[in-house]
């Protein structure tokens, strides 16, 4: 085992600050770095000695024997479960990595519905109200390829439920819903079972289309609320957990686990072939090449190493560590040369910034001519991610088109999910327009069909019809 | 793009078109459909085919019976429960004894002017009945054609409290005939015969510093296809009697003669190179424009060079005119002095309000982005230079003057590149809108607002929204925003118009567009959009005046504010520019006020220059 690196900032907010030092000797589950801000606790992955504390991170070098026992949790007798949420360092494993202790202070019960936008929400009568509070569980799996989450239900169906039954106590929610795509027949089957006797907690079926796993998105299919860019489900009486997170908070609470460990699919250009290597419990900071080793190792050349999903996740390198929010590893074919020609980029809330659109436009030997941005992508402030807003249903994007044609680009590389895609697929070839989404080179890895004309349907029924 | 309710509702009348791929049952809401302002490009590159589309309106709430890919038109057999199209004629009165009309568009059975600034035209039974009544020509964006539902057009006069007109001021012109201008010992004029002073040129060249070089040419019309540098200006020779101040008084004009600045830099580069008139003057003056000499007068023309690179400098082109008003106010010094008796003409101008009409005022943007762009603003002279300050150094903010001030030549313009639609100093001395509005009975012009057109937008919309206050403050009931050349300045152009739309003004808005002068902007207040293009092309042809506003587009501006005042409907734009249309339009009006518009000829009736056969016919 290669050193492990903990980041000091593996959540949304201030990055932590270290309270270890080089030589001190740590066990798995001992505290190394604080919040200075908002944060979350980081405890060691592993037993070992760190190496070395900087800026951004620990180094700890790992002991060559590695018990299964932990540190428990040091919060004083008789800690509330909230507490122990926020003691365990949990943050939201889906990606975003919001501090989860902070995301469940909130006491549903009282929350009153947000305003809501009509313009949005033209089939909801305007003093529209929701009569439950709602812990809605994000089991979409929205990301092209990967399978962690959907094995954690199948395999851990109990202890997820454990965790969301914590959250609606913490929350005083009332009601609970696993948002899951019915593709998954297994999970939908094992949870189905597993929610028999239970009668608070629902399933909502979804539909097979990026993106389903947006925090709105999830709001919009189980509650049938639109939310604005700013606001936060909360809005809608919900909070959003991640079925991973839900796990966690279920082993903070029963076992007094700190969170150091991370599921995660390792998949693509491996050697053995491009099946998902689903890997549970790896503490977190293990690097992506050992990672990848682990799976196989590349096979051959490759094009590059995206950390996280296809859609939302980013470059990376062989050395870089994972962190509390590390969903997906995926090695991708070469990309394909360009020469040089005339490319424009579609960007949008639901794929890659302009950055790494503008990035993969390089990759492929591509001059950016022209970017346009999708009309529903809102920067709700300067600078921020942007927000999509109506996730999943297209505004319309022939006017982009024709400046991409106004523009003299021969190419376009677009980030759209499934809806808008299958709308710039309507006119963009037509008008002589080469369309590449900027998750072409990990789809035609992973053997995904890629994203251009939507041939199924947004609706599903939620019949468990198989 | 998807369109909101609002954007839905304005467009009831236009194909409805999925934006993007929709599921069979859902209810089809604005937010399904595609923005029709692209459709027209969407036809054009064949992606689209609207027959047997249906209306927003119709397909608004309906069932979609099956699912449907973007950009797919709706027609009656993929939706369900349509509603039945609103004719918009549907409730006109039928008052009039009229034949009944077709279904098809209909032409006016009866159209009369009246004085409520309504243009009436009675239509009989019918429906679905669009007249059509274009007032305007324009390219991308713009909208040309006025729309007259026959409700609105049937509808009564309103009946308005008849207040008397009111006199505010006059303005006395006495014109003086030249027939010949020469040279002599000292400047003077006998019977009309003007001399001018041997040896004045010194004078000039020593004024200013940047001056290098000047030559007098005395151009008459024998001459007229001489050699020239661009022109500068025309400008007429005017002086004021006694103290009179612009806009009152008496001021005593020289007909017959012009005075003609043209010019270049010491190294040879015409002043406003890229977009100037240089040429065989009679190849390249569009004779007879409000700013351009008349065929037939006595040019004065002096050729400035200034120094090197100064050519698009503010300096430069400031030098060169200071340097000729030299000659301008000798000549005037001589006026004051005329006796009565050479008096050939006096024409008396009155600046008249009539309570109680539509209250009118006039925007005209003038270039102030510094560079060779700039005007001086109210001289003591009319279109003189000393008492001026320069737009420029004023920041381009609105200056208010009354209709006779402009008429009189408070503004001594420093036009700039792009001579075929800049305003010469003698357009506001014979400015086209401003007498139509002031003769018109059905209108009150308040006054006439110049705005300059900064160099960067945030001035651009720092000046802008000074105009919408302004115009506010008048509480106008229309408003008029002109402009002379194109690209840079119709960002402010079209921000002139929606501060002042956003209040609640119609507004009619006067340029250059055509095929070259395109807008490059808009907004949705843009409506009402007329276009001063005269060329065969649509093009800026470097022709001195050429697309300048004349009479023919101020009577169209006129007819069309009133329709917009009115709260009449206009026609979108077509997409292309078509000059069909203000021909139309042109011949429409003729039909409802029983008038006849002379329309002015354009670069087809002078000699082809060389210039014109290389770059543009």
């Amino acid at each position: 085992m290669g050193n492990v690196q903990m980041l000091l900032r593996q959540h949304v907010g201030a990055p932590c600050a270290a309270i270890v030092s080089a030589g001190d000797e740590v066990k798995k589950g001992t505290l190394i770095a604080t919040p200075t801000g908002l944060g979350a606790n980081i405890f060691s992955s592993v037993y070992g000695k760190v190496a070395e504390v900087t800026e951004d991170r620990i180094i700890i070098e790992p002991a060559d024997e590695q018990p299964d026992e932990f540190v428990p949790l040091d919060v004083p007798e008789g800690a509330g479960k909230l507490d122990m949420v926020k003691a365990a360092g949990i943050v939201g494993m889906g990606g975003a990595g919001f501090p989860t202790g902070i995301k469940l202070s909130i006491n549903l019960k009282e929350t009153e519905m947000g305003e809501l936008d009509p313009e949005i929400n033209p089939e909801l009568p305007k003093d529209f109200k929701l009569d439950h509070g709602y812990i809605l569980i994000n089991a979409a799996e929205c990301e092209p390829g990967l399978e962690h989450n959907i094995r954690q239900i199948e395999e851990q169906c109990d202890k997820v439920i454990r965790g969301v039954k914590y959250c609606m106590e913490i929350t005083n929610a009332d009601k609970a819903i696993f948002a899951i795509k019915k593709k998954n027949q297994k999970a939908v089957k094992t949870l189905q079972k597993a929610l028999e006797n239970e009668a608070d907690i629902s399933m909502h079926l979804l539909p097979d289309i990026y993106p389903m796993g947006e925090e709105r998105a999830v709001v919009r299919e189980c509650l049938g609320v639109n939310l604005t860019t700013t606001q936060l489900p909360s809005a809608a009486r919900a909070v959003v957990v991640n079925l991973e997170t839900a796990a966690k908070i279920a082993e903070a609470i029963d076992e007094k686990k700190p969170c150091i460990t991370k599921n995660l699919t390792v998949r693509g250009k491996i050697n053995g072939g491009n099946a998902a290597h689903v890997f549970m419990d790896v503490p977190v900071g293990v690097s992506v090449g050992e990672l990848i080793e682990r799976a196989g190792g590349i096979d051959g050349a490759y094009g590059e190493i995206v950390m996280g999903g296809a859609f939302t996740g980013r470059s990376a390198e062989l050395d870089e560590p994972i962190t509390k929010t590390t969903g997906g590893i995926l090695v991708t074919i070469e990309f394909p040369d360009l020469h040089g020609a005339n490319v424009g980029i579609l960007v949008c809330a639901c794929g890659g910034s302009e950055a790494r659109m503008r990035e993969i436009a390089e990759k492929m030997n591509g001059k950016v001519v022209s970017v346009c941005r999708c009309k529903q992508a809102i920067e709700n402030k300067p600078g921020a991610p942007l927000k999509c807003l109506r996730p999943g249903n297209c505004p319309g994007q022939v006017k982009n088109n024709m400046q991409f044609k106004k523009d003299k680009c021969e190419y376009i590389i677009i980030g759209n999910c499934s809806d808008c895609s299958n709308t710039v697929m309507a006119s963009g070839p037509k008008m002589g327009l080469k369309v590449f989404h900027q998750t072409d080179h990990v789809m035609r890895t992973v053997g995904h069909a890629l994203y251009r004309t939507l041939k199924v349907s947004k609706q599903v029924s939620q019949d468990i019809d198989f | 793009m998807s369109i909101t309710a609002e954007t839905a509702k304005a467009h009831a009348h236009d194909p409805a078109v999925l934006c993007c791929r929709a599921e069979g049952g859902i209810t089809i809401e604005p937010a399904n459909l595609e923005d029709p302002a692209i459709f027209d490009d969407l036809v054009d590159s064949g992606l689209l085919n609207l027959d047997g589309c249906l209306t927003i309106e119709e397909v608004l709430g309906a069932k979609l019976a099956k699912t449907c890919d973007s950009l797919c038109p709706l027609t009656a057999d993929v939706v369900e429960g349509a509603k039945a199209p609103s004719a918009p004629a549907e409730e006109a009165p039928a008052e009039a004894a009229a034949p009944e009309a077709p279904a098809a568009p209909a032409a006016p059975t009866a159209a009369v002017p009246t004085a409520g600034g309504v243009l009436k035209i009675h239509i009989g039974e019918g429906k679905d009945i669009d007249l059509q009544i274009p007032v305007g020509a324009l390219g991308a964006g713009g909208t040309e054609v006025v729309e007259v539902p026959a409700a609105a057009a049937a509808a009564a006069a309103p009946a308005e409290e008849v207040k008397e007109e009111k006199v505010v001021r006059s303005l006395t012109r006495k014109h003086f005939k030249i027939t010949e201008v020469k040279r002599g010992p000292e400047t003077k004029i006998e019977g009309t015969t003007l001399t001018i002073r041997e040896g004045i040129e010194a004078e000039v060249i020593a004024d200013q510093e940047l001056v290098k070089d000047f030559h007098l040419e005395i151009i008459t019309p024998d001459l007229y296809h001489t050699y020239s540098e661009t022109v500068m200006d025309v400008q007429p020779i005017a002086t004021k009697e006694g103290d009179d101040d612009i806009g009152t008084g008496v001021t005593r004009v020289l007909d017959g003669v012009v005075m003609m600045l043209t010019g270049v830099d010491e190294g040879g580069v015409q002043i406003g190179e890229f977009g100037s008139s240089e040429g065989y003057l009679d190849e390249n003056i569009m004779w007879g424009r409000p700013g351009c000499p008349d065929k037939g007068e006595i040019f004065i023309k002096g050729n400035i060079v200034v120094q090197e690179k100064t050519n698009m400098e503010r300096r430069g082109p400031m030098a060169a005119h200071t340097a000729f008003d030299i000659i301008t106010q000798e000549i005037r010094e001589v006026m004051k002095k005329l006796d009565d008796s050479l008096v050939a003409e006096t024409q008396e101008l009155k600046q008249v309000r009539r309570p109680g009409k539509k209250k009118v005022v006039i925007v005209k943007e003038i270039m102030g982005q510094g560079a060779m762009h700039d005007n001086f603003i109210l001289p003591v002279e009319p279109v003189g230079v000393l008492g001026a300050r320069a737009n420029v150094d004023l920041g381009n903010v609105p200056v208010c003057v009354s209709p006779l001030e402009v008429l009189d030549g408070c503004i001594h313009a420093l036009t700039c590149i792009g001579p075929a639609s800049k305003e010469m100093s003698r357009h506001y001395w014979r400015e086209p809108l401003v007498l139509e509005a002031l003769h018109d009975e059905e209108v009150d012009l308040c006054g006439v607002v110049f705005v300059g057109s900064p160099q960067i937008n945030a001035e651009k919309f720092y000046v802008s929204k000074r105009v919408g206050h302004t115009v506010e403050m008048m509480d106008a009931d229309g408003a008029f925003v002109t402009t002379e050349g194109f690209g840079n300045n119709h960002i402010d152009f079209a921000s002139h118009i929606e501060q002042i739309g956003m209040r609640g003004i119609p507004v009619v808005g006067m340029s250059y567009c055509a095929v070259q002068g395109a807008l490059v902007v808009g907004n949705k207040y843009m409506q009402y959009m007329v276009d001063n293009n005269k060329s065969e092309s649509g093009i800026e042809n470097e022709v001195l005046g050429c697309n300048t506003l004349c009479p023919e587009d101020a009577v169209r501006a006129l007819a069309m504010l009133k329709t917009a005042m009115a709260g009449e409907d206009v026609k979108a734009a077509e997409r292309k520019w078509n000059p069909n249309v203000k021909s139309t339009n042109v011949e429409l009006i003729e039909a409802a006020y029983d008038r006849k518009i002379a329309l002015v000829d354009n670069e087809q009736s002078l000699p082809m220059s060389q210039k014109r056969k290389e770059k543009y016919d």
